[in-house]
């Protein structure tokens, strides 16, 4: 766990070496991808690192949407304070140039809702495929690129980079898109989870 | 004969669409004409090149400079060089029927073998009189009895040119992969339901047979971008969220492909099917509604239907659908029947 933060940090310290100067449409880009990137690390691990006696203990002990819900649970924290470290270390370095702060705060927690989702049930996927790692994360990426896409949009918003009046209509998206995906999931959860 | 009817409807409907979509000619239209300004109260020679004209063999070739609906202008003389190029000289009245000191004036041809055609803001005329209106000689350009083309035409469009019949192939590749991933997402969610190891090979044929009319669509589109847009990939929205659509599906296929338990991949292939045809559904039909976009339809583009597409396409255009999907079908029943005695052999061994 220890070892994802100081992956963000030395990655961001990376970044303003090597850009020095980074202006807030470089520092909006960079911050999700940054994101992305050390978000797949961290949640690879969660169900990828556990043994096959681990799950059958789980399989006695819980309903599947419970751990399910657990484990989504356990992700979305992680991948929060992933992106406090993140930014906090973005804003020492370089700067802070967010102006609009509930458009980005309400935009990042549904965005890093989303990613938690399909992170976590891909992870699932591949944890139940002999544990593949790169399959995480060729069947992850693309998933995740809708949910990128409109949150880099609200970022750019909310940085001032962009005017949009419409961007509530991009923040119910952003919504719809994760509930679809969070159904999904907690629907096909079980049927996976059997094998 | 019973029960694979529909392969050959399919067949031949998709060979009346290959044979009349690429042989019916287009009508005839303007693709320049020169000067492309001119004042009040001069002689105007306009020299006009088009696309598939008659003009040597047609005997009553008639031109006119439209104002509005009522007033015009009729050509003074028309020299004829060739099929395909003209020379019209026009008298310009000094001012126009209103008070105004510009506008562009509508270019009408009309012959009887290829029928009346225009071209809009043709030429931009400048009034050398501003301060009186000049009804008079706007008036009596007899511009009625239009000659109506002959047999089908497809219409002419500026910039597309012959590459409209794209519209048959292009367009009915994406209509026909919708509809087959939602029959792979059915026998997705039946093989979740049931277990039934049937569906998990029917679903996974569709969906093959889908990507494959998606990558046809992609270069198909890709092609006719470089015709249109002159640049074989744009930034445009629906470009890029295809191209992430394909690349969710193309995983889907190292997905299938990675397995080798055949249980687990049929189940894993189906809820990660299910879950990619989900956010699928913002990708194709949300996000491409709230940009803008090159394509018609968005960003004050037209759309499907109105001008675009007029009857004579419509006719090749949903049947070209139909066809695409009877045959995505009939691909997609073969690789089911040879998965099928895959499994038959892999079982008995």
């Amino acid at each position: 766990m220890g070892g994802i933060f100081l992956f963000a940090a030395t990655v961001v310290f990376l970044i303003f070496k090597s850009f020095n100067n980074i202006s807030p449409r470089e520092w909006t880009i960079l911050i999700w991808i940054v994101m992305l990137f050390a978000g797949l690390n961290a949640v690879v691990k969660s169900f990828l690192q556990e043994k096959k006696e681990t799950y059958m203990y789980y399989y006695t002990l819980f309903d599947p949407t419970d751990l399910i819900i657990a484990k989504l649970l356990y992700n979305f924290i992680f991948l929060c304070s992933i992106f406090v470290i993140i930014l906090l270390f973005m804003g020492l370095f370089t700067s802070y140039p967010v102006k609009d702060q509930s458009l980005f705060f309400t935009g990042s927690l549904l965005g890093i809702f989303g990613i938690s989702v399909v992170f976590t049930f891909v992870s699932v996927i591949s944890a139940s495929d002999n544990s593949n790692a790169t399959l995480m994360s060729i069947l992850a990426l693309p998933l995740i690129l809708p949910i990128l896409l409109l949150l880099l949009k609200v970022s750019a918003v909310s940085v001032r980079l962009l005017n949009d009046s419409a961007v509530g209509d991009d923040i119910w998206l952003l919504f719809g898109v994760d509930s679809i995906l969070f159904g999904a999931m907690l629907i096909l959860f079980p049927a996976l989870w059997r094998s | 004969m019973k029960g694979w009817w529909w392969k050959i409807l399919g067949a031949v409907i998709f060979l009346y669409v290959i044979i009349g979509g690429l042989t019916i000619p287009l009508k005839s239209g303007v693709t320049h004409s020169h000067p492309g300004s001119a004042k009040g109260g001069e002689t105007l020679k306009l020299s006009i090149s088009t696309y598939n004209t008659h003009f040597l063999s047609a005997k009553n070739n008639r031109a006119w400079l439209k104002f509005d609906s009522t007033h015009a202008i009729k050509s003074k003389n028309i020299q004829l060089r060739s099929d395909n190029t003209i020379d019209v000289s026009f008298s310009i009245p000094k001012a126009f029927p209103v008070t105004e000191k510009t506008r562009s004036l509508t270019l009408i041809l009309d012959n009887e073998i290829d029928g009346a055609f225009v071209q809009p803001n043709a030429i931009f005329i400048t009034a050398s009189d501003t301060m009186s209106a000049l009804k008079g000689e706007w008036e009596n350009a007899e511009m009625q009895n239009f000659n109506n083309v002959k047999g089908i035409r497809f219409p002419y469009r500026n910039i597309l040119n012959e590459t409209i019949r794209n519209t048959f192939f292009h367009v009915a590749l994406w209509f026909a992969m919708f509809v087959l991933l939602i029959a792979g997402l059915y026998h997705s969610v039946q093989y979740l339901r049931t277990g039934d190891f049937d569906h998990d090979i029917q679903s996974a044929s569709f969906n093959k047979v889908a990507i494959m009319y998606g990558v046809l669509g992609l270069i198909t589109g890709s092609v006719w971008a470089k015709f249109t847009w002159n640049t074989f990939w744009t930034t445009d929205v629906k470009l890029n969220m295809t191209a992430v659509a394909m690349l969710i599906y193309l995983a889907y296929l190292i997905l299938r492909g990675s397995s080798t338990d055949h249980d687990k991949r049929a189940k894993l292939s189906a809820s990660y099917s299910i879950f990619a045809f989900l956010a699928l559904i913002p990708l194709v039909f949300v996000i491409p509604r709230l940009t803008d976009s090159l394509h018609p339809g968005n960003g004050g583009n037209p759309a499907l239907g109105g001008e675009d597409l007029d009857n004579t396409l419509r006719l090749f255009f949903y049947p070209s659908i139909i066809a695409f999907i009877l045959l995505g079908t009939w691909m997609s029943s073969l690789m089911t029947r040879y998965e099928r005695l895959k499994e038959k052999i892999f079982i008995s061994s």
